[in-house]
Order: structure tokens, then C-alpha cells, then sequence
């Protein structure tokens, strides 16, 4: 099963590359959506492996699953949102070919069983989605690019010398498997744990988008097109997150699981702090969602760093941002595509022209936010407890603090733009079905499972935190 | 004799923070990558040989001759002015460089308590060349040298990757290859953008996004 999802862009991509044509572009991605999401049905059902090097299990199977559905959405949505765009049969086909490659290399990442293979996949993730960013081919666009591909390569560079540094102190397993790893993790030399962690931890932590290496992640998001938007919030800082899990996994069964947490506790908090302030500064609805998406890889790593009920908490913490992120990114598009402006001051009255956006813009807003019945809202409450288990107190007072203040940033921006009078010059008109399904799929979606969670899902989250614990 | 390769890749480290033209920057990266290639075949009696091959293609091949050439060719397109142009003194650059080193071979020596297989001379040399690598990154205006920068931190990874023993499979090797490789490439296509696009390769200009 998993040789279809790899190979799949590598037998369409000379296929669409000759034929070159708006409609085959299209249903190529749709096929490969549909693909990915049967293909990941099949592998939750039997799990699979293809050579030692790629092989399911409960941890990658949940990003697995959430990365079909936000990429469903996503090519579903792509058509109608290049409508509203004046770009090239040429480009967009380059567009269709990399966003393939993209979707298999981040696939790749959640797949690979070896530490280095890894790290080939994160990078290639880099590579594929670098001229996604380019597509729309203006001078900013260019320069978020340009930041995107030389900062994650430089941090991805440093994330290897971590593997390099890390196998130094592995002699005696002499293989960088992360089950080998994980058996030996006992007779691993803990100074070489300790050298190569902040190394791997700052190196994927730059894809993750945690500050203080998150500079490349406002540009990039909000540089972008929204459905890549969407897809670099909603799936590539996972795939980077379940890369910083597993060596996580490492330190915790070497016993050196404070050193990590503590690591992990700070880039959380400081993330949050920094989004913080920058979602009061940002005049720009693109750029306060990808803040936003900063503010949520630090409360998934404060998650993390605080352990026991909160590992879960994390897990469902991932899950809610990606759809709430998608569903709020490619309403952007569509406000994008409606007011031609991404500065907030200059978008009033959504709800006026536009009602369903309007509503998706404010549902969004309510399911980033942890307001019931959005699953966020569980995940924030059961990190919050663990951390008053903890006697944490310091931290839940920050965590409580920023959060509020972020809470109001975005509100006061997403109530600016979605009520009030509405520019009388823009005409009303009600979008097509295929700019507002996936996000109402995405919404539904997280409103079940934070209403009710079911118990596949609920099962699948328990193996995912029992298994970072155990030796398997 | 490999320690005596393994310095004089020190010393190109050292020329690199001093030297004021893109060119010597090259030449200085085309140096690197022989010294790595040699490096590689001295040692090679370890390696079997399919890992053989792929290290001569990629020392030889890449490191040596086409980035190189990638480079000269993307300079003399873009008539890009001979100036480094960095925002500190050459004499400064020359003192924080030694500095990286000195704390490298300390480190090194540190660290050889806890792994007694690793080369200390190797280990401290690609550690201060990944560290000086982003130090060029950050003390240099344009574009252009951060490339150089980027580079010369791959080389000192690949030679920190030479410092241990043990190897990666070929499938990941291949794919750090083709990804750095790739990478690079990437790198220099949109320096061309950008310089055609902004008709400047200063990063001075690009700080167009803000809040």
C-alpha cells in the first residue's frame, strides 16, 4: 500500500507535465487526495510496511489520517481558489507537480523508521514547497521563498549534525533505526544524548516553527497561496513535530526525559510569548494565522514538556488545529479572493457580502480558540490540568496570560473584519460550493469530535501516548 | 598525512573570514572540496565499495566541481561587484573565527572522554567549519556569500560525518546527496530571481516583509 502513495506523483508528474491542461491538473490532485485517504484507511486497518525503512504504527498513524483529510479538503478547494487568479497554464501545472511531491515527501517524514531517512524526507519537503510559496510570482512571494528555503535548510543542516553527534554515541547499536534506537536507548552514551538534542531539537524545531527559529513561518504563510497555506499549517508542522516526538521518545527511554522536557517547555513558551505579540502588532490576516499556527505548535510542545494526560492532550491538540488552521486559512483565501487586500483595516462587513464566509471566518476563529464545543477547547483544559497536577503554577499563569492575550488580538481582528458596515462597491454575490464545503467538512468535523469523541478515535490517542513511552 | 589535509581545511576557514572577493570565495570552496576528496580516498581502505563510489562521485564530483562551477557561472551572469562587502572588520572576522576554532579543539578534546573512536583533529575542524559556515551566514550583505556560507557548513558536515566510523545505508546517503545537491541548486536559481527581481542581491533589500 504505502509503495502507491510514494510512487503515485512520480508516474502523474511526466503525465501532467505534457498534457498541460487546467482540468487534468485538477483531477490529478483530486485522485491523489482520494488515494491518499483509501490508501490511509487501509493502512489503520492492517498497518503496513514497505522495506524496513517505511512502516506504520499507532504514533504516525494519527498524522497519517489528519493529513489525508486536510489534503481532501485542500485539493478539493484548489480549483476555485485559482480562478480568482491570473497565472499561467505553465505555472500551474509546475504547481500541481510539486504540490504531489510535496504531499508524498511529508508522507515520507510520518512513514520512515530510521532517524537519517527522516531527515532526507524533511527536507524534501522543503525542496517541494519552496516554489508552492513562488507560485503567485511577486516580489514578496520571491523573498518568502527565498527565507523559507535558507532558513529551513540551514536548520535542518543543524538537525543533522544532531544525527551525526547522536550516532557518535550509539557505538554500540551502530544503526540510527528508531526501534534499535529505542531498544539501546539504555546503553547510549548520555553525554552524546544530551550534545545532539538541542542540535535535533533547533533543527526540526525550525520546520515546527517554534521560536526563536520561527522567522521563515510568518513570510512563507502568509506569502503563499492559501490552499499551501493551509497545507504547510495544517500538515508540515505536524510531520516536523512527529520528528521532534520521536527523538523526544529517545531521551524519555534513556532516562533523560527532565533535560528534554525543560528544552521543549521553553521553545513552547517563548513561542507562545512571541506570537503574542505579534498577533497584536500584525495589520495582516494571513500573517496573524501563521502567529497563530506558532502559538499552537507551543502549546502542542508545553503539552508535551508537561507529560502524563497531557501527551494526549497534545495528540488532540494537533488534530484540532489542523482543521480549525485549514478551515481558517482557506477562508482567508476566500476573503483574499473577495476584498483583494490581506491588511485587516481595509476588510469590514464580511457577514454583509458574504454569509457563509463570514460565518466560517468567525467559526474558525471559535475553533482555534478553544471555545466548547471545539476539541481545542478539551486539549487546552487536560494540558492546564496536568500542569496544575504538576504544581506547575508559573507556567499555567503564562500559559493563561498569553493565551488571553492572544485570544483578544485575534477576536478583535476577526470581529472587525467580519461585522460592520461593508464597502459599498463590492457587489454580493454567494461563492461557489467548492470554496466553502471543506471548510464546513473540517468544522463538522472537529465540533464531533469535541462533542463526542468517538471511540476509534479515542483509542487511536491512547495508543499514540502509551507508545511514546514504551519500548516498541 | 590526513591530518595534514584536515588543517589545511582549517586554514581555508581561516582565508574564508578574511578574503574580500567572491571569486577566492569559490576557489576557497573548490579547495575544500579536494581536500575532502582526498580525505575520503586516503581512508577509503574502510569502506566497501559500492559506499566507495558514491563518496568519490560526491566529493569529486559535487563538492569539487559542479557547485564550484554552478557558482562562477551564476556570478559572472549576474556581473555581481567583486566586494564581499561584510558588516565587520576583516581583522574582527579573523578573530572570531580563530575564536570558533580554539573553542572547537577544546570541545573536541572534551568530548573525546566519552567516545574514544572519534578523531579529535577531524571532530574540532568540522565542528568550527559548520560554526564559521554560519557565521559567514549572518556577518556578510550579500546573497550570494550566505550561499558560500551554507556550503562550507555542508562541508563540515560531511566531514564531521567522515570523523566517526560508522556508515549510514545507501538509501539515506543517496538522499542526503541528492537533497543538499538539489538544495543548493535551488538556492542559486533564486538568487538569479532575485537578482532580476530586485536588480540587487543585498539582503539589505529584503525586508519588504515586516510587521
Amino acid at each position: 500500500m504505502i509503495p502507491i502513495i510514494l510512487l503515485f506523483p512520480v508516474a502523474a508528474a511526466p503525465f501532467i507535465y505534457f498534457v498541460k491542461s487546467r482540468t487534468l491538473n485538477h483531477i490529478v490532485l483530486i485522485i491523489y487526495a482520494l488515494l491518499m485517504s483509501t490508501v490511509t484507511g487501509i493502512l489503520y486497518k492492517n498497518g503496513g510496511h514497505w522495506s524496513p525503512f517505511l512502516q506504520t504504527d499507532p504514533l504516525n498513524i494519527v498524522f497519517l489520517i489528519i493529513m489525508s483529510i486536510l489534503f481532501l479538503g485542500v485539493a478539493f478547494y484548489n480549483r476555485a481558489y485559482f480562478k480568482h487568479h491570473d497565472i499561467g497554464i505553465k505555472a500551474e501545472t509546475e504547481y500541481t507537480i510539486f504540490f504531489l511531491f510535496f504531499v508524498a515527501s511529508m508522507a515520507g517524514v510520518l512513514l520512515s523508521t530510521h532517524l537519517a531517512l527522516m531527515w532526507v524526507f524533511i527536507e524534501a519537503t522543503t525542496l517541494f514547497s519552496a516554489p508552492l510559496i513562488y507560485v503567485e510570482r511577486s516580489r514578496s512571494s520571491l523573498e518568502a521563498a527565498w527565507k523559507y528555503i535558507f532558513i529551513c535548510s540551514i536548520g535542518i543542516s543543524l538537525a543533522f549534525v544532531g544525527i551525526i553527534l547522536l550516532s557518535i554515541g550509539t557505538k554500540s547499536v551502530d544503526s540510527l533505526f528508531f526501534k534499535d534506537l529505542y531498544s539501546n536507548a539504555k546503553t547510549i552514551v548520555p553525554f552524546w544524548l544530551k550534545f545532539s538534542f538541542p542540535f535535533i531539537l533547533i533543527g526540526l524545531g525550525t520546520k515546527m516553527g517554534l521560536a526563536p527559529v520561527h522567522a521563515w513561518l510568518p513570510d512563507a504563510h502568509s506569502e503563499s497561496p492559501s490552499p499551501v497555506s493551509a497545507m504547510l499549517s495544517g500538515t508540515l508542522l505536524n510531520a516536523a513535530f512527529l520528528g521532534i516526538l520521536r527523538v523526544f521518545k529517545l531521551m524519555t527511554l534513556a532516562g533523560l526525559d527532565y533535560y528534554a522536557r525543560t528544552l521543549l517547555l521553553v521553545m513552547g513558551l517563548l513561542s507562545l510569548v512571541v506570537s503574542a505579540i505579534f498577533i497584536l502588532r500584525t495589520n495582516n490576516f494571513k500573517r496573524m494565522l501563521a502567529y497563530s499556527s506558532i502559538e499552537n505548535m507551543g502549546i502542542i510542545s508545553l503539552g508535551i514538556a508537561t507529560g502524563g494526560i497531557a501527551y494526549y492532550a497534545s495528540f488532540l491538540h494537533v488534530i484540532s488545529h489542523s482543521l480549525a488552521k485549514g478551515s481558517f486559512f482557506l477562508t482567508a483565501g476566500n476573503i483574499l479572493n473577495r476584498f483583494h487586500t490581506k491588511e485587516i483595516d481595509k476588510v469590514r462587513g464580511i457577514l454583509q457580502i458574504d454569509k457563509i464566509n463570514g460565518w466560517l471566518w468567525i467559526g474558525s476563529f471559535a475553533a482555534i480558540s478553544g471555545i466548547p464545543p471545539f476539541p481545542s477547547f478539551i486539549s487546552e483544559f487536560l494540558i492546564t490540568m496536568e500542569l496544575f497536577r504538576g504544581h506547575q503554577y508559573i507556567i499555567a499563569g503564562i500559559f493563561f496570560l498569553v493565551f488571553t492575550i492572544i485570544l483578544f488580538g485575534m477576536g478583535r481582528s476577526v470581529m472587525h473584519m467580519a461585522f460592520g458596515p461593508a464597502d459599498p462597491h463590492l457587489v454580493k454575490a454567494s461563492p461557489a460550493p467548492m470554496t466553502y464545503i471543506p471548510q464546513i467538512g473540517f468544522l463538522m468535523l472537529a465540533v464531533v469530535i469535541g462533542i463526542y469523541t468517538p471511540d476509534i478515535l479515542n483509542n487511536l490517542l491512547k495508543w499514540a501516548s502509551a507508545l511514546l513511552t514504551d519500548i516498541v | 598525512m590526513i591530518q595534514f589535509l584536515v588543517v589545511l581545511f582549517a586554514v581555508t576557514l581561516l582565508y574564508v573570514s578574511i578574503t574580500g572577493r567572491i571569486e577566492t570565495y569559490i576557489k576557497l570552496l573548490f579547495l575544500q572540496g579536494l581536500f575532502i576528496f582526498l580525505v575520503v580516498t586516503i581512508e577509503s581502505p574502510v569502506l566497501n565499495s559500492l559506499n566507495y563510489i558514491f563518496l568519490m562521485v560526491e566529493t569529486l564530483g559535487f563538492k569539487t566541481i559542479i557547485i564550484p562551477l554552478i557558482l562562477v557561472k551564476a556570478v559572472r551572469k549576474m556581473g555581481v561587484r567583486r566586494e564581499v562587502e561584510p558588516y565587520i572588520l576583516n581583522f574582527n572576522s579573523l578573530l572570531i573565527t580563530t575564536l570558533i576554532m580554539i573553542c572547537s579543539f577544546i570541545l573536541a578534546f572534551m568530548s573525546l572522554k566519552y567516545a574514544p573512536q572519534i578523531k579529535p583533529v577531524h571532530f574540532a575542524v568540522s565542528i568550527s567549519a559548520v560554526l564559521t559556515g554560519l557565521f559567514i551566514i549572518m556577518s556578510r550583505k550579500k546573497i550570494i556569500t550566505h550561499i558560500v556560507g551554507f556550503i562550507i557548513m555542508e562541508n563540515g558536515i560531511f566531514l564531521l560525518s567522515l570523523s566517526i566510523a560508522g556508515e549510514m545505508p545507501l538509501v539515506v546517503n543517496l538522499g542526503v546527496l541528492l537533497d543538499i545537491f538539489i538544495g543548493i541548486f535551488l538556492l542559486v536559481m533564486v538568487l538569479k530571481r532575485i537578482h532580476s527581481t530586485f536588480d540587487e542581491i543585498h539582503i539589505d533589500k529584503l525586508t519588504h516583509l515586516t510587521d
